[in-house]
């Protein structure tokens, strides 16, 4: 179990490899010393035959030796077998064991046999042994009885006619009459052997190597596309999409690659596709908070302005019964002194009277504008009749009005109008009077000779938001500090010196913008300029944010 | 000439307007009201020929006294004077009957323009 883990964890080219070389070194092996092996007994079985081949002959040479005890003659019968390398040793025995022959050196047979009586008997009886000399190499012995034949009705046959065979057969008996030993050396066999060995295991060796050579050559083919196809993938897996497989093969593993690059490119586009929509989306949620938090910030000065404006009616509808008093009072005063000079008083004294009260008078007077001007800017929108305005006329008809006092100032207008600007459904006079302030406020900001500017712009409707009309007064004058940009809306707030401006001109600027259903915003920048923008929408107001605007804005008159 | 001096009766709870209405329209017989109950006991008892009235004041409004005096005196005129001036105001006001509408503060011209048109269509009657 563990072996088959190890061997699944194994990478692909050695779970190819490793089985099949495996399997080749242990089938090579055994075929191989199987082939020895068979070859070794083949050389062991020759060199028996060719020394049994020798023994026997020899036997049947000798027996004239034996019978004769002729050494001379016995030991140049040896003599020839010897002649071979193979052949150690020859020894001829009598039946009783003595020597009566002996050529080579039997010494290297110490381990000899012994031909033993019994063991020998019979002309079939030869005997093999191997056996191991002191000097450590490796004989045959090969041991063969001597016979002679003899005949029971011819003594004077000596056996040496006809042959064994035939003296068998003619009925006559054999006797044992010595034995021949002879010792055959191993060595070259073994080294035969040997060599065999060599060569065989030489070429299983050759054979595997070239064989696993060829086979990693071959899954390395195979394996090569796989192995570069993981390293992508890793790659991919850790999110580099900007890789390819350089695979251009026809087959499985080349389909595999370009199915896998269309993969990684349906990736790559799908992740770019996310990315930018994860960028719309940031932006978009980005602006849109811009959005809430302007709104926000709207709402919350609307509601502020909400509050003054009904602080403001409510102080200036009580400040109109003792303005009435002042003003009817000194009016009167004024008749008075004009009528029926009292006795006692010189004219001069007289003109004094007459300019005190005429101040008094004056200066109720512009009470009254300021109050009137702060009752309009909290007054509902009902009073207000809506129609059809063209801003572009309204714009040119307020420059009539305001061109003379631009000319005292050495100041030039330039107005840039949009000829395709929509009628709005507004009030003209109002408008006239917001865009009056506008331009008087950049007057007074601006040096002579600098120039204002005054730009509309129609923006189409856009989804569920109308159509708009936007307007800028640009001037390049002093600009407003950051601190009174956000109070500049507020009632009676001014900057002007006193007595030059109620601070009353841009709130009720805002309420009318506001009874339109639009929005004035500024953006200033000090010693650069202001611009004022107005955007107001074409269509006019719904009921429902109608209603909310009166709500907001009616304040206290009944 | 006694008897030709109009009446007025001026009803307002401010002193100074009341102060000031009677001297300026010192040629003519004054009576003074601070309040709409005043004002609608003096009417009771007494046909003006001109009524000049404030809206707002504590208790009885001057749009009762409009009424009132309306539905007394068919033939009596009514000038509504008021620091509550807007057109809502105005259009209620002429609705119920009188005859003018001046918004505090009003100049001495006017106030006397519309009093002397006031009793003029009254002398018509």
């Amino acid at each position: 179990m563990n072996l088959r883990a190890r061997f699944m964890s194994m990478s692909l080219r050695l779970k190819f490899i490793l089985p099949i070389a495996a399997m080749l070194v242990v089938s090579m092996l055994a075929i191989s010393s199987y082939l020895v092996r068979r070859q070794s007994e083949s050389f062991r079985h020759e060199l028996e035959v060719t020394g049994e081949t020798m023994v026997r002959v020899l036997a049947i040479d000798a027996e004239s030796g034996v019978l004769f005890g002729s050494k001379y003659d016995l030991e140049e019968l040896l003599k020839a077998p010897l002649q071979f390398d193979v052949v150690t040793y020859a020894t001829i025995k009598s039946i009783d064991g003595s020597v009566l022959a002996q050529i080579g050196d039997s010494a290297k047979a110490s381990a000899g046999i012994e031909p033993t009586q019994d063991g020998c008997l019979g002309d079939s009886c030869h005997e093999f042994v191997y056996t191991t000399a002191a000097d450590g190499n490796e004989y045959l012995v090969i041991c063969s009885p001597i016979v002679t034949v003899k005949r029971a009705v011819s003594r004077e046959n000596l056996g040496l006619t006809g042959g064994l065979g035939n003296t068998l057969n003619s009925g006559a008996t054999t006797e044992i009459i010595g034995h021949i030993e002879m010792g055959l050396s191993l060595q070259h066999v073994n080294r035969s052997i040997l060599e065999a060995k060599i060569a065989s295991y030489f070429l299983t060796a050759i054979i595997v190597i070239g064989t696993i050579l060829m086979l990693t050559f071959i899954v390395g083919v195979v394996v090569r596309p796989v192995t570069r196809l993981v390293k992508v993938t890793d790659r991919v897996s850790h999110g580099d999409l900007d890789v390819k497989v350089e695979i251009n093969q026809t087959d499985e593993i080349g389909h595999l690659a370009r199915t896998f690059n269309n993969m990684i490119e349906s990736l790559r586009q799908s992740r770019v596709e996310i990315e930018r929509y994860n960028k719309t989306l940031e932006e978009k949620i980005i602006e849109r908070t811009q959005q809430l938090e302007e709104a926000q910030a709207q709402l919350i000065q609307s509601e502020k302005m909400g509050a003054i404006g009904q602080l403001a009616a409510g102080v200036a509808h009580e400040l109109n019964n003792p303005l009435g008093g002042i003003l009817g009072y000194a009016q009167f005063t004024l008749e008075k002194l004009q009528k029926n000079v009292p006795e006692k008083t010189s004219n001069k004294e007289i003109q004094s009277y007459i300019r005190y009260v005429s101040d008094i008078e004056t200066q109720a007077r512009r009470c009254k504008t300021i109050v009137q001007n702060l009752l309009r800017f909290s007054r509902s929108s009902r009073t207000v009749e809506f129609d059809d305005v063209d801003v572009n006329k309204t714009i040119e008809e307020t420059l009539t009005f305001v061109g003379h006092q631009l000319h005292l100032n050495q100041i030039e207008l330039e107005t840039v109008l949009d000829a395709n600007l929509p009628h709005i459904q507004g009030n003209a006079g109002q408008l006239q009077q917001v865009f009056t302030n506008l331009i008087i406020n950049a007057m007074h900001a601006s040096s002579s000779g600098s120039t204002i500017m005054v730009t509309s712009r129609f923006s189409p409707a856009l989804g569920e938001f109308g159509g708009t009309v936007e307007l800028s007064f640009i001037d390049h004058g002093t600009g407003i500090k950051e601190e009174n940009l956000k109070r500049i809306f507020e009632p009676f707030f001014t900057t002007k010196e006193v007595g030059k401006g109620t601070g009353l001109g841009l709130s009720v600027s805002y309420g009318i913008i506001k009874e339109h259903g639009g929005e004035i915003s500024v953006q200033s920048t000090v010693g650069k300029g202001t611009t004022f923008t107005i955007v107001l929408p074409i269509q006019k107001p719904d009921p429902e944010s109608d209603k909310e605007q009166k709500q907001r804005f009616s304040f206290g008159v009944r | 000439m006694s008897e030709a001096r109009k009446t007025i009766l001026v009803v307002d709870d401010e002193e100074i307007i009341r102060d000031f209405l009677s001297e300026v329209l010192e040629d003519y017989a004054i009576s003074l009201a601070s309040d709409g109950d005043e004002a609608i006991e003096k009417i009771r008892t007494h046909n003006f020929d001109l009524v000049i009235t404030d809206l707002r004041m504590p208790r009885v409004s001057g749009e009762e006294v409009v009424r009132f005096t309306r539905d007394t005196y068919p033939g009596s005129k009514v000038i509504v004077i008021s620091g509550y001036s807007s057109l809502a105001t105005v259009s209620q006001t002429v609705q119920s009957g009188a005859c003018a509408f001046l918004a505090k503060p009003f100049s001495i011209k006017e106030l006397l323009q519309s009093v002397e048109h006031a009793l003029q269509d009254r002398t018509g009657n």
